[in-house]
């Protein structure tokens, strides 16, 4: 589904990746991990399309279509989806008119009718259940006044809206409470799927806990150093990132 | 410029005026005073201080002449759909009755044509016209007195509520001539009385505009006003609006100037709380594009304690676009307790595009609130990106911006039928 080879990118002059390499099939569970500064969220933004990154090199496939070619909004159609780590605050723009701009964009997009409103609010609700995002939260304007941990069930909330193929979470552990990030979990866990793959960026052991992963990949200073399954994860966790330091260093 | 050049092109822009004065002066003395006064105004130049950054030079280039009269059969494009109201429609200036319905406020608004005043109206004509709006220093001002044979008086009595709004429609068709228009309202809200007002402004086909309008309007203790104004004209209108609002006792004002059209306008905004604990609003928003260059001038005098002012000014200016934007807030000695707020925020969409923002606070009194604030940006980049991730295209994700940037202004206009209107003007627009 996602095939990146020797992707390399730069923000302002900086190279920051530098080489990667990474396969994704349908279905699969991929988590990044690595120390601060390695690049995680500068390949979460240039698989987004993210203007201010600057791909000097390497391609990415996406089922076929040369990834990095599209607009963020055709990525989108397409079936990418980026949890932000930081989401954005919007005000004057309501959730609900947001989200039926963006599910009706997508499906133009995909060469689908166009929901009614009372489609739209029926899936809506039903989505809604998945992340127990109170219904207030839809009818204020996108994000504002949202709390922390609201902001990251309102990501994943949207994610289910537009069923993505490949769902790329950038740090949506970072900043919850574990009560959030069960929520969270079992929310991503129920849009699993044998088609749906997803990309886990994080810091912490603890969301792989509830998210359990199929391969976890450590990446540092711009490139994948080590790859493992889900063992992997709880290895790091224990013996932290300087033993991988040691060997790349080797 | 020498000053024979000057007087020369002032003359000609009186001549313009004066052309379509007929008929004998509303109110004799307050005339001859502002004849008296043109003799001494020049027209406001770039070297005065509150003129500075709008020139009228391009008017002065411009040969006026009378307009045609005018045969529109159809105005329902130019009402606003939805809103049930008393209808008002001037055609080149001229009030026309069988473009007009009105009747809905029976009793409580008196919808009087200046031509038609007699009796109680023209009591109350004699009693407010000419009262607020002095000429002495203000050229367009003093023209209006002068020479403005048309307008409308709007007058709810003491104690009435205008259940229904009021819908002013404004239409030139200058017919590939320049044509120079005046109006003026005389809006009056006595005590204890309320109403609401709508007053549009549009160009049918080719030709330029110069209207110069001029608002007394005087709110009465414990009375309240929403007066709307949407400057919709065509790209070579020109506008030159002086509204002046005093307030009493208790009493809420809100002013709102919505511009989207027009090549030049220039809108001077002076609020006078006379009395204590009012309450005030001033609302804009600006939508410009092409080479449209328009100027708020507002000035808010607070002379009484405890009254709150609120202004917040929006704009969104494409392609090269100008805008200008003074706040005057004036908090004399006795206005202790005084709430002023002030906040000018601008999104510049292109390099070329230009906003000049001026606030500017006097206050005599040192018991106060008053903040001001101006911004001026960009459209929100991570925003932008926010949204085309989730899927929606440079020029939707722009469109949900710009409409959310102005509905901050438009929402909080109290009908509903205006705001509808105004969102689909937007949305029209980008």
């Amino acid at each position: 589904m996602l095939t990146i080879k020797n992707l390399q990118a730069s923000i302002d002059g900086q190279e920051i990746l530098k080489g990667l390499n990474l396969t994704i099939n349908p279905g699969e569970v991929h988590a990044i991990m690595g120390p601060n500064g390695s690049g995680k969220s500068t390949l979460a933004s240039v698989l987004a399309g993210r203007e201010e990154y600057e791909v000097t090199g390497g391609e990415v496939d996406f089922d076929g279509k040369d990834l990095l070619d599209l607009e963020p909004d055709e990525r989108a159609g397409e079936g990418l989806f980026l949890a932000f780590q930081y989401p954005v605050e919007i005000p004057g723009v309501s959730m609900t008119n947001f989200l039926r701009t963006s599910v009706n964009s997508v499906r133009e997009y995909r060469e689908q009718e166009a929901l009614t409103a009372g489609q739209f609010l029926k899936l809506m609700k039903e989505k809604q259940q998945i992340v127990e995002l109170d219904s207030n939260l839809t009818k204020r304007s996108v994000n504002e006044g949202f709390s922390g941990g609201e902001k990251k069930r309102n990501e994943i909330f949207q994610m289910a809206m537009l069923e993505p193929k490949l769902a790329i979470l950038d740090e949506t552990d970072s900043g919850l409470d574990i009560d959030a990030l069960r929520i969270v979990s079992n929310a991503v866990n129920k849009l699993r799927s044998p088609e749906r793959s997803f990309l886990v960026i994080t810091h912490y052991q603890r969301l792989l806990d509830h998210i359990v992963p199929d391969f976890v990949h450590v990446l540092y200073k711009g490139r994948i150093v080590k790859s493992g399954g889900k063992e992997l994860a709880l290895e790091l966790e224990e013996k932290g990132y300087d033993w991988i330091k040691e060997e790349v260093a080797a | 410029m020498s000053n024979s050049t000057l007087n020369t092109s002032k003359e000609e822009l009186l001549k313009s005026f004066r052309k379509n004065l007929n008929g004998k002066a509303l109110v004799p003395s307050v005339r001859e005073q502002a004849q008296a006064a043109l003799e001494k105004l020049e027209i406001p130049n770039r070297r005065m201080e509150d003129w500075k950054y709008t020139s009228l030079e391009s008017l002065q280039k411009k040969n006026f002449v009378t307009p045609s009269p005018s045969e529109i059969s159809d105005v329902d494009p130019f009402k606003i759909e939805g809103l049930v109201s008393d209808v008002l429609v001037f055609v080149n200036g001229v009030y026309k009755e069988e473009l007009s319905s009105l009747g809905l406020n029976e009793g409580n608004l008196h919808l009087v044509p200046f031509h038609h005043v007699k009796g109680e109206s023209l009591e109350v004509l004699n009693k407010y016209f000419g009262k607020l709006v002095a000429s002495e220093n203000n050229l367009f001002s003093a023209i209006n007195t002068a020479y403005a044979d048309q307008g409308l008086l709007i007058y709810v009595p003491k104690g009435k509520i205008a259940e229904h709004p009021v819908q002013i429609v404004h239409i030139s068709t200058p017919e590939g001539n320049d044509i120079a228009l005046q109006h003026r309202n005389l809006l009056v809200v006595e005590d204890n009385a309320s109403a609401k007002v709508v007053e549009s402004f549009y160009t049918i086909g080719e030709g330029s505009t110069l209207r110069n309008n001029l608002h007394e309007v005087t709110v009465g203790a414990n009375a309240q006003l929403e007066y709307i104004k949407l400057q919709l004209e065509g790209s070579e209108a020109s506008q030159i609006d002086h509204t002046e609002v005093h307030q009493g006792r208790d009493s809420k004002a809100s002013v709102f100037t919505i511009t989207m059209g027009g090549d030049l306008v220039r809108n001077n905004l002076i609020f006078r709380l006379n009395d204590q604990n009012t309450e005030t609003h001033l609302m804009g928003t600006y939508l410009l594009n092409g080479r449209q260059h328009v100027d708020n001038f507002t000035q808010v005098n607070h002379q009484e304690p405890n009254c709150f002012s609120n202004e917040l000014y929006k704009g969104i200016l494409d392609e090269k676009s100008t805008g200008a934007f003074t706040g005057r807030i004036n908090v004399f000695r006795d206005a202790q307790k005084t709430n002023a707020y002030q906040s000018n925020r601008n999104i510049l969409l292109t390099k070329t595009a230009n906003i000049f923002t001026k606030p500017q606070l006097e206050i005599y009194a040192d018991d106060v609130k008053c903040s001001h604030g101006a911004t001026t940006g960009q459209l929100d980049k991570e925003a932008m990106f926010y949204l085309k991730a989730r899927g929606l295209s440079e020029d939707k994700a722009r469109k949900l911006m710009i409409h959310a940037f102005t509905l901050e202004v438009i929402e909080n206009i109290s009908l509903e039928p205006v705001q509808e209107y105004l969102e689909q003007l937007v949305s029209d627009r980008y």
